[in-house]
């Protein structure tokens, strides 16, 4: 971009040197930039490699694998976990094979991805198991591309997959309520809730979003408030106020007219989720608000000119578009809930952030916090950092901002 | 010919009328709406209530039913109440002790935010437009370092930022017995000791000074840039407004008899004394809170940047501009305008994310809260007061931002 007006006679011609050219020290003020920078990184390079390499002991993240994936889950109760991830990695296996086609590159990454991950296990039940699931999900992307290439009714597999992921979500549920939720913990606590949040607050969002745009006044004024006031505050009220107040409101028996009005008992992890859902709502509503804005006017009265009832109008024309639009916000959005849901700290739930603190404060490894954040951070980043990178394929894959 | 008659419809009965009419229709259909959210809040304000009443706390005890209009008096006593808990640290000199009322205390909580919130504005501001630009470099390693700072910082939860900068980073610095002395400043894991300057005699007579240095300067300011639009000649209002007032603000310094002391800090004991005191509380939340917002303004003002028209760039370009000039007379003037509104929002994300300070301790609004709802119990009125303080705040920063963005909008033809 910059334009760059002197090449003398004494510009390098050849590859490297002419890359370096001009890109590093096309000037005097790019040049004393380059040595800065290049200082700069040497300084950081050093501190931090010599702490991750050197001084760090990472045994504390050795001897507590277990804290920072499932928290205290009772080891009778391990293999509904298991289901989980197997049927997890099956589904998304069947997903990826339906949907894209991975190129042949991909397998040499994640086979190299793959082996800090089973040094990290060590050896043992669980890298057979890990290793069983990687093994299905290759099946599975193998088989659902060659049904995808020579098979019949590509959309009725595709709607298949559809359904089973949803059928997956409540058999995880199913699968977990019963274990007692204050054993759930670590990853695993911090995937559920964020699952959950996404999840629910997507269609409570567009919901939201549909009544701030109402004709009734009573409905649009409702909804405008509740989403100003839930954007208006930190996530970490509402969270204390869900675990203070939401027991206190919900759980006494009343009822009314001979009917149980409430009385539902809720316990932590219930209370965080709808705290979350709530939360989130509030701000997919005002990102599928623009997306409904985008949506041309004329397409709605050309909808009711056809005779189109409203649910007909907002199902087949308006939110097909309006969601496009705003998919790369909604991503954002959802990573962004991803992250939050480390505030749940707050109510006392050991989700990943709070495994790194427990282990910490164990009698042996008192002075360790550096290495367990840097470790529960990097789990973190991996995960948002997929998501972001998933998001920019699947705009590429939608052709957002090209239609 | 003969009209035939129409044939008339059956008349409709009264209610029927009514029924098949669509504004009934919606006033009903609001009505039943608006119903079912009030039967709903009043069943979860009745628990909350009766649930409270069981163990002997009031739900509302700032409201009371009275006699005559309006049938309700608040009053909010427990305000008035002694506090008895400490804090650690006030801002903008703001004294408190533990015999100061709660009402005192809240307003330290929320001076104590505020002063993280403004200097993270700033800091965070500067930051993410130096890393925008900075990834926008031809430099490459310049704009890979940039990324390798935005996509890092932003993929981790800003909670685990701020209590690895706290507890790895922030308590692992010396002891206060072998504290870092440098250039008048003390560092240590007690945090970080300032010189200050401390007003003494003659202050009065030095602030007249600085008023009319600093009204010579915009004088002087508005009359070189006159005089450069007009004739075209360099005539440099800035530099010449500086030097004004920085020669009529020393030698009125001098004149006034030097009244700045310099209050070195010293070490006494365990704690410092004297100079300005930068607790590791505060420290751990501003750098996080900076670094993280930092992303996220970076990603803004590189969207912004890259949404103004390349044509823009290189005719500014074959007009002669270098890039620096570039920037700061063609670019950033028209970015300016796309950055605003999500700059706002970012900027009331650092505002709300400072709540996070509760996790290490720092005496921020929530934090103080928190202590008065377990030393009164009176949650509801607490947390209705936290509710409505953020909101204001949400709201006047939204205000603010929506009167900036109107000056700086395009004016439509």
């Amino acid at each position: 971009m910059a334009v760059n007006a002197t090449a003398s006679s004494r510009t390098p011609v050849a590859g490297a040197a002419r890359w370096a050219h001009e890109n590093l020290f096309s000037s005097v003020a790019n040049s004393v930039l380059t040595v800065g920078s290049i200082a700069l990184m040497a300084f950081l390079v050093y501190q931090v490699g010599r702490f991750v390499l050197v001084s760090a002991d990472w045994q504390v993240v050795e001897t507590n694998r277990r804290l920072f994936f499932i928290g205290r889950f009772p080891d009778a109760e391990l293999w509904r976990v298991w289901v989980i991830v197997y049927m997890v990695s099956g589904l998304a296996g069947v997903t990826l094979g339906l949907w894209s086609r991975l190129p042949w590159l991909a397998w040499p990454v994640l086979g190299l991805a793959l082996v800090p991950v089973f040094l990290f296990i060590g050896g043992g039940e669980v890298a057979l198991l890990t290793a069983g699931s990687v093994a299905l999900f290759t099946l599975a992307y193998l088989a659902a591309r060659t049904w995808a290439v020579r098979g019949r009714s590509l959309s009725l597999a595709r709607n298949i997959a559809l359904v089973s992921w949803l059928l997956s979500f409540a058999v995880t549920m199913y699968l977990l309520s019963a274990v007692d939720s204050r054993l759930w913990g670590g990853l695993l606590l911090t995937m559920i809730l964020a699952v959950v949040g996404i999840v629910a607050s997507f269609p409570f969002g567009v919901l939201l979003a549909l009544g701030r745009a109402s004709t009734f006044p009573v409905i649009r004024i409702f909804c405008t408030v509740y989403i100003e006031v839930m954007r208006g505050v930190p996530l970490v009220i509402v969270l204390f106020m869900a675990f203070f107040f939401l027991p206190l409101m919900l759980e006494a028996d009343r009822s009314m007219l001979g009917l149980p009005v409430t009385g539902i008992d809720l316990d932590v992890v219930q209370r965080a989720m709808i705290a979350l859902t709530m939360f989130s709502a509030a701000y997919v509503a005002e990102i599928v608000r623009g997306g409904l804005q985008i949506v041309p006017r004329g397409q709605v009265e050309a909808a009711e000119a056809l005779g189109l009832g409203t649910a007909r109008i907002l199902g087949l024309i308006v939110l097909p578009q309006a969601l496009r639009a705003v998919i790369p916000a909604l991503v954002g959005q959802f990573i962004s809930l991803f992250k939050d849901t480390s505030l749940v700290l707050i109510m006392g739930l050991t989700e990943l952030l709070a495994a790194a603190r427990i282990v910490t404060a164990q009698q042996d490894f008192i002075g360790k916090q550096a290495e367990s954040l840097l470790f529960v951070a990097l789990i973190y980043w991996l995960i948002a950092f997929s998501m972001s990178r998933a998001s920019q394929r699947l705009e590429q894959t939608l052709g957002v901002g090209e239609r | 010919m003969t009209l035939t008659a129409r044939p008339t419809r059956p008349q409709l009965g009264a209610i029927a009328q009514l029924w098949r009419n669509v504004r009934v229709q919606r006033a009903i259909f609001q009505l039943a709406f608006a119903v079912f959210i009030i039967w709903l809040v009043y069943i979860l304000i009745t628990n909350l209530t009766d649930e409270l009443a069981k163990i002997d706390l009031e739900a509302f005890p700032f409201v009371e039913r009275s006699g005559d209009f309006p049938f309700v008096k608040v009053h909010l006593d427990f305000l008035g109440q002694r506090a008895g808990f400490g804090i650690k640290e006030t801002s903008f000199g703001f004294d408190y002790s533990a015999n100061d009322r709660y009402a005192d205390a809240y307003v330290v909580g929320v001076l104590n935010m505020l002063r993280v919130a403004l200097i993270g504005i700033v800091l965070a501001t500067v930051l993410g437009l130096v890393a925008g630009i900075a990834r926008l470099s031809p430099n490459w390693l310049v704009s890979k370092i940039a990324t390798v700072y935005v996509e890092t910082f932003r993929n981790v939860p800003l909670l685990v930022q701020l209590i690895f900068w706290y507890t790895a980073v922030v308590l692992q610095a010396p002891p206060i017995g072998e504290a870092i002395h440098a250039l008048g400043a003390i560092m240590s894991v007690k945090g970080v000791a300032l010189p200050a300057a401390n007003a003494t005699d003659g202050f009065g007579l030095w602030s007249v000074f600085l008023a009319v240095a600093l009204v010579a300067a915009i004088g002087v300011w508005l009359n070189r840039a006159r005089r450069q639009q007009r004739t075209g000649r360099a005539s440099y209002p800035w530099w010449s407004a500086a030097g004004t007032f920085v020669v009529i603000a020393a030698g009125g310094f001098i004149l006034a008899g030097t009244p700045l002391a310099i209050d070195r800090p010293q070490v006494e004991g365990t704690s410092y004394a004297g100079g300005v005191q930068i607790s590791p509380e505060f420290a751990a939340v501003l750098i996080a809170l900076v670094v993280y917002t930092g992303t996220f303004i970076a990603e803004i003002v590189r969207g912004s940047i890259l949404a103004i028209p390349k044509g823009q760039t290189e005719a500014a370009a074959a007009v002669g501009l270098n890039p620096i000039q570039r920037l700061r007379f063609v670019i950033l003037p028209q970015a300016l305008r796309i950055i605003m509104p999500p700059l706002t929002n970012q900027y009331l994300n650092l505002t709300k994310n400072s709540s996070l300070a509760v996790f290490v301790a720092y005496p921020d609004l929530f934090q103080v809260s928190r202590v008065t709802v377990n030393q009164t119990g009176q949650a509801v009125p607490i947390v209705i007061l936290l509710l409505l303080t953020y909101l204001t705040m949400s709201l006047l920063t939204s205000l603010i931002m929506n009167v900036i963005n109107s000056r700086l909008k395009v004016p439509s033809s």
